[in-house]
């Protein structure tokens, strides 16, 4: 019985300290008014050095067409298990995505980045239309993108 | 001699049905409508438009009808007169391109029920689009 008791205690231990590591993240991603098709993005995270460490989200649903997000295909090289279950429909011009997601305190201050790429048909791809540090300090603060995107923030 | 003329006139008369039958859309440029006109209305009637481009003189839209169906479509530019639908995943046709095109559709679509497996995020996040 006190074995029993050991047992779930630890269990129970996990598990809060699993869910008091993750952190819930709001990002905010709207387009600017260009003339085109939907547009795909990629949002993704990387290191300070630019280096790849997972996908957060994909707006667009034909991956023919994920070649188009440069810097993100180059970096997780558009396998599957990247972007399994992180994907959806691509977003309009003019529009704002509104995406909420739980992500490790680990990558909070500690130097990531947040990028995301761009593409349209018959137009130019941007490859980190955005990149922002992802700080506590610039939670909440807006960034003007360099390409469809006219303005991203993130809060916590 | 003679049958070769008859031939080559079969031949011509045939070319011409062809290229005839491929010019779906009538009407001449002037007259059309921006494509951007036939993106509003699709997507006021619940469509989600991948692209649009011009083929055989028609506006051809690849995307999702209200429906949820990945279609393929022709509208004729001037009066945005639906010519022609194609549902992707109902085409018979068993051209090998056809086929990969579905098995993606369908890999992707179960993509969509999957929860993230890339160690990243925790879960399925939230989305919505304003």
């Amino acid at each position: 019985m006190k074995k029993y008791f050991v047992v779930v205690g630890f269990a129970m231990a996990l598990v809060f300290s699993a869910a008091a590591s993750a952190r819930e993240v709001t990002l905010n991603t709207q387009l600017t008014n260009y003339r085109g098709d939907g547009a795909y993005l990629a949002i993704y995270l990387t290191d300070s050095n630019g280096v790849y460490q997972g996908t957060l989200w994909i707006a667009g649903r034909d991956s023919e067409y994920y070649k188009h997000l440069r810097g993100w295909a180059r970096g997780s090289r558009m396998r599957h298990a990247e972007y399994d279950g992180l994907t959806g429909a691509s977003i309009t011009s003019g529009r704002t995505l509104t995406m909420t997601l739980n992500l490790d305190d680990s990558f909070i201050d500690n130097g990531y980045e947040i990028h995301v790429d761009t593409a349209v048909e018959d137009r130019r791809d941007n490859r980190s239309d955005v990149v922002v540090p992802l700080t506590s300090d610039g939670a909440g603060k807006s960034v003007s993108g360099r390409g469809y995107v006219k303005s991203f923030t993130y809060n916590f | 001699m003679k049958n070769t003329s008859i031939v080559l006139g079969l031949s011509m008369l045939l070319l011409t049905g062809a290229a005839n039958a491929d010019d779906d859309c009538e009407g001449s440029a002037p007259g059309w409508q921006p494509r951007e006109n036939l993106r509003q209305q699709l997507e006021a009637d619940g469509w989600e438009v991948y692209r649009i481009k011009v083929d055989d003189g028609c506006y051809e839209v690849e995307g999702r009808n209200e429906y949820g169906s990945r279609v393929e479509t022709s509208f004729a530019p001037s009066t945005f007169e639906l010519m022609e639908l194609e549902r992707e995943d109902e085409d018979d046709d068993d051209d090998e391109r056809d086929d990969d095109e579905r098995r993606n559709y369908q890999a992707d679509e179960n993509r969509q029920q999957s929860m993230p497996s890339n160690g990243i995020v925790k879960g399925r996040p939230s989305v919505s689009v304003e």
